[in-house]
């Protein structure tokens, strides 16, 4: 009796797990389309959901982006669209944007379009199934997209979003890695406040003048833990000729000489006393209060910076900083814009959305209210767009000539692409922040994350 | 002539027994004391690290209530923590009586099952309890960040624990004065239970009040409650400590009010249970 009564509760049991697993999985990835969607008559009502993670935070960034989804209502009023953030706990929404979408699909419900990074690109095409926009609208319409009315896109910015020769996603909100340096602390070590470090080994050299004459931090480089992510540890590689996974993204190749003797410059800033062993939010805090000579960040925290620096010192920026005898390649870090409808009214509304929300007047708007970098960079020319706000904002001139030299933060590859982004850094942190063997601490990581790769990285 | 007792500590002992105490009282309200000097700094100082606040100001309070719908945020808070609290009360109170009055069949394994539950990590049935949200059409409501949270096996096993220990005669001279069973619940056993109850009612609520995973998981296009509110000042672009501290100083002082209204019934509870 006993025993039957328990192998009914655990086929019970069982049967309820396997329903809630396998609800909604059905339709993620389905393509089927023939040819661009049907355009939505004029009495064809649409609601559509936007997820973006600007909904996760107060002040700008949910004001500007409700007053622009207002906008488009009245610009299409057969179209409403309901605003939300990604679901989850994380204590920045941007890292729940997959998780929440993949809880979705599996509730049979996702968003119809949603912003997400770009270091999530090959999950999203293969495993999330985003649709390919040059499908549902025509490639001719995605171009048009970014050619615009008057300015186009930045030729760097316009492929972010493609795979396999597509468009899936409309690059949309972006940042390049910056060095921020604080011009008091430079006049007080006896350094030339108007002018930024330009090589690594000046970045070394005046950390350590800041430390030695000032008692502060010199610098700290936020691209080297788990937390920063690797898109600008990837810049800094590039710009030693090396990259972190081959060309053909079937091999891990960051433990190959070029990246270990980024890694090795980075320990010994660290040993030498020019770098703190701080935390992201240490460093970011430490450098806004005052107490940091540089920092290399992204351009997207200026503006904590800036409110930090107040009356009490001034803030200074340069390009990311290059290597002897080579060039700077920066990366972007950010986010696209996807469509995961998978009704053809719903996929047409919200194409329209994403030309609203990527058009001259809409980043007019973003750039002067949070001062994201438009990706249609001409309207930092136009008088009646963005000039004046570039004019009031020094730092936007080396992020804009970064444009030019841009190399798109490449994505890792399989369904344990985190696990193997993560476990990368893990090891450059403990090489950099621990003092462990640069060469051998890699090649051992890599030994071991190579076996995540699709196919076994074989 | 002395007035301490025979084998108490020495005085040594006792100043050395205080000393600890209050550099351990000290230690668990610095972060407290940091959260409001922190709030009540100049917008431009909240990242000093001088231990008095000078200038003092309210502009993160100003700040914090201009973007966010603070007072909107307390109450729906509030409402989530007093229906949860009064729902797993009423849920714990009947299934403990069940338990601990009457004898029926598959009793012990009935009581298994709900100890059960709180062996089961809420991530595991976060997904399911996710999806019957979606499909009862409870998503974005407060009602969607309640209904699962309605049973709490905490409750049951505690209230069942306190209520092994009442005496059975009272129950026994309940019915032969011709009182039913749910009369002589809510005459004799709520009433000798009341510090009990007001001891896991104060927990339950503070639970439900601090609660941030689930609501984050239900209300996707809101801030409706506190906890989501204090993340919105969060994010990408770095975080704003002035209007964080500030929204977190004042959710904390609805639950440092309720503490103190109902603090002689939680030492009670904490005490009676101490000594058995």
């Amino acid at each position: 009796m006993r025993r039957s009564l328990f192998a009914a509760g655990a086929a019970a049991m069982l049967a309820l797990v396997t329903a809630a697993c396998g609800l909604g999985s059905s339709d993620a990835g389905s393509e089927g389309n023939t040819g661009p969607v049907p355009e939505l008559g004029a009495d064809q009502r649409v609601s559509i959901v936007f997820e973006s993670y600007n909904f996760g935070q107060a002040g700008a960034w949910t004001d500007t982006f409700n007053e622009l989804i207002a906008a488009f209502e009245k610009e299409h009023p057969n179209i409403s669209v309901t605003a939300q953030k990604p679901q989850g706990n994380s204590a920045n929404p941007a890292t729940d944007t997959i998780s929440s979408l993949q809880s979705q699909l599996t509730a049979g419900s996702p968003p119809d379009v949603v912003q997400l990074g770009f270091s999530d690109l090959d999950f999203t095409v293969n495993q999330l199934g985003a649709k390919a926009l040059d499908d549902l609208v025509g490639e001719n319409a995605v171009q048009a997209n970014f050619d615009g009315e008057e300015y186009p896109y930045a030729e760097a910015a316009r492929k972010l979003g493609d795979w396999d020769g597509k468009t899936y996603g409309v690059p949309f909100v972006f940042s390049t890695p910056m060095l921020y340096y604080n011009k008091q602390l430079f006049s007080q070590a006896g350094l030339d406040p108007e002018q930024a470090p330009a090589k690594w080994s000046e970045v070394r050299d005046s950390a350590k003048a800041v430390a030695g004459r000032t008692g502060k931090d010199g610098v700290y480089v936020d691209c080297l833990t788990k937390a920063a992510k690797d898109w600008c540890f990837q810049s800094i590689v590039r710009s030693n000729g090396g990259r972190v996974i081959s060309q053909d993204r079937s091999k891990l190749t960051f433990a190959e000489q070029p990246v270990v003797e980024v890694v090795s410059t980075m320990q010994d800033m660290v040993k030498g006393g020019a770098m703190p062993n701080l935390t992201q939010m240490q460093a970011v805090e430490a450098f806004a209060r005052g107490d940091l000579g540089m920092i290399v960040e992204s351009s997207a925290i200026q503006g904590t910076f800036l409110k930090g620096a107040g009356d009490e010192w001034e803030l200074g920026a340069g390009a990311m900083p290059s290597f002897e005898g080579t060039q700077a390649v920066p990366t972007n870090s950010g986010a696209a814009l996807f469509v995961f409808s998978a009704d053809q009214a719903k996929q047409r509304a919200g194409w329209e959305l994403i030309k609203f929300l990527t058009s001259e007047r809409a980043y007019t708007t973003i750039a002067s209210k949070i001062g994201y970098l438009p990706l249609r960079t001409g309207l930092v020319e136009d008088p009646d767009g963005l000039k004046s706000w570039a004019e009031q904002n020094p730092y936007l001139e080396p992020n804009l000539e970064q444009l030019g030299r841009l190399e798109p933060w490449v994505s890792m590859p399989g369904t344990s692409y985190l696990q193997i982004r993560d476990g990368m850094m893990e090891a450059v942190e403990n090489v950099v922040f621990q003092g462990a063997d640069a060469e051998a601490t890699l090649r051992a990581e890599q030994g071991e994350l190579s076996k995540l790769l699709p196919g076994g990285g074989r | 002539m002395t007035t301490e007792p025979v084998g108490g500590p020495s005085s040594v002992h006792r100043i050395a027994g205080h000393l600890v105490l209050g550099l351990l009282s000290l230690l668990c309200v610095f972060p407290i004391y940091w959260l409001y000097a922190t709030s009540l700094r100049v917008p431009g100082d909240v990242s000093e690290l001088s231990p008095l606040p000078w200038p003092l100001s309210t502009d993160n309070y100003a700040d914090a209530l201009e973007k966010n719908d603070v007072a909107a945020m307390l109450l729906n808070t509030g409402i989530v923590a007093v229906l949860s609290a009064f729902g797993q009360l009423l849920v714990g109170l009947l299934a403990a009586y069940a338990f601990a009055a009457w004898r029926f069949p598959l009793q012990r394994l009935i009581y298994l099952l709900f100890v059960g539950t709180w062996l089961v990590p809420f991530q595991a049935t976060m997904l399911p309890n996710y999806v019957l949200l979606a499909r009862l059409g409870l998503l974005e409501t407060l009602a969607g960040v309640i209904v699962p949270n309605l049973c709490s096996a905490l409750g049951v096993l505690l209230l069942r624990e306190h209520l092994k220990s009442f005496p059975k005669e009272l129950l026994d001279a309940a019915r032969m004065d011709g009182r039913s069973s749910w009369t002589a619940l809510w005459t004799v056993v709520v009433p000798a239970l009341r510090p009990a109850l007001a001891a896991l009612g104060i927990l339950l609520a503070i639970t439900a009040w601090n609660e941030y995973f689930w609501p984050a998981m239900v209300l996707q296009r809101s801030n409706a409650v506190v906890q989501l509110g204090l993340r919105s000042f969060m994010g990408t672009e770095g975080n704003d400590w002035g209007p964080l501290m500030a929204t977190a100083g004042l959710a904390c002082l609805p639950v440092f009010a309720l503490y103190l209204v109902l603090q002689r019934h939680i030492v009670n509870a904490f005490v009676r249970s101490g000594l058995k």
